[in-house]
């Protein structure tokens, strides 16, 4: 076919298509076919309003004050930190926003945790995530300490067995320090009395719950229920969780899944309704028994006042993995104040 | 004269031959699909062994999600519904297209993004959000890759030399105009937002690549090739623009389903979840269409591929859309959101809907491309089979995961508790991916024999079908 110069024939083409256009236009409103576009736009303009740009006008909350605070830390970058957790795509199996039903994994989130006053790129991409192929990391922050943090990065199954969580070890120093300071800071704003409580059932706000605490006889904080709860837990408890509660009875040796260690400090701020919830109730995944179903209410009562007096020491929290004293030591944040429970319990 | 260099140069790569930038465009999505459907199962692979690939950043489970996502939606579904628009629109209007040559540069363009694309994403250089990874020079490159595209089948709808719209030009106008805006919304383009409302705006776009791409796009494809593939009229125009306007309602405001238990708008997950089960009304509607159609017609999938592709994505099409608006609620969404049930969903949507009417496009488009006959049926028959057994192994082990992931959550059970009961499941997740990429190599071998060797015997058995003789 005839070839003239490709540049006259694409400023013809153009040339073209413009007066086509304008005729199109004119003729928009003759034909029904001009119409239905207009339909189209017309639809299509309301649902960008009504779903974008009312939202964006109607929906601004204000700072909670109890978003994550990335400028406390002063062991590594925490903002530098998110931008690696964004780069390393962990959103894509981690959430950031607890849920009511979410139960041990801290406070709920308000709608006003992810804004601040005059900072338009706080929390921006938005790492709320929408699947859980690992924990939600909302207030992950103090959980565990940094060496554990860093320790499962770079080899996840040497703290967690049963993780599927790859290996980040090819992270250089910097961006590991950064990464392990933005994930302790996670959640460093939520401030809460205990961290972990019972289900409504069990708390007085509910009718349930206040007919519990009526019929509750024993003063769980006096050395004589601790002495009645001693035998009961004998009995009981220290097949698995071992006399003085280490978690390491006779039995233990022989559970995949190892039995609480009641000396870590986290067992520590568990309130009465807790412990009692989780002795009446068991632990789901694991040989925990429902002890509701052997023990009378008033016998663990007793139980939980001696669960409360056993010892805080040969606290175990890093586990030894060998690659970590390789890595160059870099200074990474200390623990907040507050010891949190690990998810899997201990 | 023509004869110099860069105007050979320029007449290959810009060709002007009639039906190749169609051509050029479903062969590149073929080659994406296998790069992205390969990282998807190295991913996969990842999930049942994780410590199979140590210290390769580029191969990390993350970094090869983000590129498997993309590969498939921009490379693989959104290059192959171009290559068929780009067959379907000049054979609806009865002419040709506007601009091979306009329709080949927007190849160019859109295989240069995809390169980029493979480079930076495997290296985590991405924006953040679900979806919309992509960089912004590449979001440049999509929005020219789409407009382009839009330009060239609107001139070709104005030139057309038939008088009635059929209903897949009304799917393609308004995915055409739809669509490049959403993209434009959906990657925060001249604003920041924080927090929640970059999560509202980032689902909003994440689902409408869905609604207003895919199954829009989608559904126009159906709805040209089964009344051809069949020889029989279409059940009912009426039905079909009841189920365009349904979509074009009811779709765009649900995105906000995705973060339905996240501190966002009540107001606007109301919205939200409304819309979900409103849409059960279009895509009945779409379904019966199809259906209807189908009527003392269905013994013909035993021996007609392309049909049976098609009709497999109407019937995963049905589930997918009753297991959409049913896992929006909030009563089940409590329980399921969070679980792989929602990435099985994801998966027969885009896998077991879009890609099986998508081959079966390319299946039918192909021949009346190039005026050439399949080299093997038998290759596609186990392709057929390869991908409908993979991708039903694929959801039955996603969704049983995800059940147990959900009663996992539900009750409390620690993570790593229940990550070890779903180990048997990533494994046949594993599998399944295997099948499909398998059948998918198949399928490009298949193209490969057909396209690129010299026809033998079987050709004279067989008359080839002419181009020409389709468009006539």
């Amino acid at each position: 076919m005839g070839q003239s110069n490709p540049f006259i024939r694409l400023k013809e083409a153009v040339k073209t298509s413009w007066s086509v256009l304008i005729a199109l236009w004119l003729n928009l409103f003759k034909n029904t076919y001009g119409l239905a576009a207009l339909g189209i736009m017309t639809t299509f303009f309301i649902i960008i309003f009504s779903t974008v740009l009312v939202p964006m006008q109607l929906f601004w909350p204000k700072q909670s004050g109890h978003g994550n605070d990335y400028t406390i830390a002063k062991a590594g970058d925490a903002h530098r930190g998110r931008q690696i957790y964004v780069r390393e795509g962990c959103f894509y199996c981690h959430s950031q926003f607890t849920r009511l039903q979410d139960r041990g994994y801290g406070p709920l989130v308000r709608a006003g945790d992810y804004y601040k006053d005059n900072d338009q790129t706080y929390e921006t991409p938005h790492v709320l995530g929408t699947a859980r192929t690992g924990p939600d990391l909302t207030n992950e922050g103090g959980r565990m300490s940094s060496e554990w943090q860093k320790a499962h990065l770079v080899n996840p199954r040497a703290v967690k067995p049963g993780s599927i969580m790859p290996s980040f070890s090819f992270l250089s120093d910097n961006d590991m320090n950064d990464l392990v300071t933005y994930i302790q800071t996670l959640g460093n704003k939520r401030k809460v009395e205990h961290f972990v409580q019972a289900p409504d059932e069990y708390m007085p706000t509910t009718e349930a719950g206040q007919k519990l605490l009526a019929r509750k006889t024993v003063d769980t904080a006096s050395s004589a229920a601790a002495n009645a709860g001693r035998g009961i837990y004998t009995q009981n408890c220290a097949v698995c969780h071992g006399l003085e509660g280490y978690g390491n009875g006779p039995n233990a040796i022989t559970l995949e899944k190892k039995p609480a260690n009641f000396s870590r400090s986290f067992y520590k701020q568990y309130p009465d309704e807790f412990w009692f919830y989780r002795v009446s109730e068991g632990v789901p995944g694991t040989r925990m028994p429902r002890f509701g179903e052997v023990l009378t209410e008033e016998q663990r009562w007793y139980l939980v006042s001696y669960l409360k007096t056993l010892p805080k020491d040969k606290e175990v929290v890093i586990d030894q993995i060998d690659q970590l004293n390789k890595v160059q030591p870099v200074k990474l944040p200390t623990l907040t104040e507050q010891q949190y429970e690990p998810h899997t319990g201990g | 004269m023509s004869g110099s260099i860069a105007n050979r140069i320029y007449a290959s790569l810009l060709s002007d031959k009639e039906g190749s930038a169609s051509r050029n465009f479903f062969l590149s999505a073929l080659l994406w699909s296998l790069l992205g459907m390969g990282a998807g199962l190295l991913a996969a692979a990842e999930f049942a062994m994780p410590d199979l690939v140590h210290n390769v950043p580029q191969l990390s489970m993350p970094h090869l999600r983000m590129w498997h996502v993309n590969a498939v939606a921009i490379g693989w579904l959104s290059m192959g519904y171009v290559g068929s628009m780009f067959h379907m629109v000049p054979t609806l209007c009865k002419n040709k297209l506007w601009s091979e040559r306009l329709g080949n540069f927007t190849m160019w363009v859109w295989n240069a993004l995809m390169i980029a694309a493979l480079c930076t994403l495997l290296n985590g250089n991405t924006e953040g959000r679900e979806y919309a990874e992509l960089g912004a020079i590449l979001d440049v490159m999509v929005v020219i890759g789409l407009i382009t595209v839009a330009w060239n089948i609107y001139m070709t709808l104005v030139k057309r030399k038939v008088k009635k719209l059929y209903v897949s030009l009304w799917y393609f106008l308004g995915s055409l105009f739809w669509f490049p805006l959403v993209y434009v919304i959906g990657q925060r383009a001249f604003v920041a937002l924080p927090g929640l409302n970059d999560a509202i705006v980032g689902w909003f776009y994440g689902h409408n690549i869905l609604g207003m791409w895919f199954t829009t796009v989608g559904v126009g494809m159906m709805y040209f090739l089964l009344p051809r593939l069949t020889q029989a009229p279409l059940y009912s125009h009426g039905l079909s623009m009841l189920g365009f306007w349904g979509i074009a309602l009811f779709y765009a405001p649900t995105g906000t389903h995705h973060i339905l238990q996240s501190p966002a708008p009540e107001w606007l997950k109301a919205i939200a979840v409304i819309s979900s089960i409103f849409l059960l009304v279009p895509v009945l509607t779409v379904l019966t269409n199809f259906f209807m159609t189908m009527k003392g017609k269905w013994g013909m999938v035993v021996t007609d591929m392309p049909l049976r592709f098609a009709m497999t994505s109407a019937i995963f099409y049905l589930i997918t859309c009753v297991q959409g608006p049913f896992q929006a609620t909030r009563w089940v969404n409590w329980y399921l959101h969070f679980s792989q049930w929602v990435v099985g969903h994801a998966h027969l949507a885009l896998l077991g809907t879009f890609s099986f009417i998508l081959t079966s496009s390319f299946y039918y488009s192909m021949p009346r491309l190039t005026g050439k006959n399949w080299y093997s049926q038998g290759l596609i028959r186990s392709h057929y089979w390869l991908k409908t057994l993979g991708f039903i192994l694929m959801m039955v082990s996603l969704t049983t995961a995800g059940l147990v992931q959900a009663a996992g959550w539900a009750f409390g059970i620690p993570v790593d508790q229940w990550s070890l009961q779903i180990r048997p499941y990533w494994f046949l997740r594993e599998l399944s991916g295997i099948m499909i990429l398998l059948g998918q190599c198949i399928f490009a071998y298949n193209v490969f024999k057909t396209l690129y060797t010299p026809a033998t015997a079987p050709a004279a058995v067989k008359p080839s079908i002419k181009a020409s003789e389709v468009r006539a």
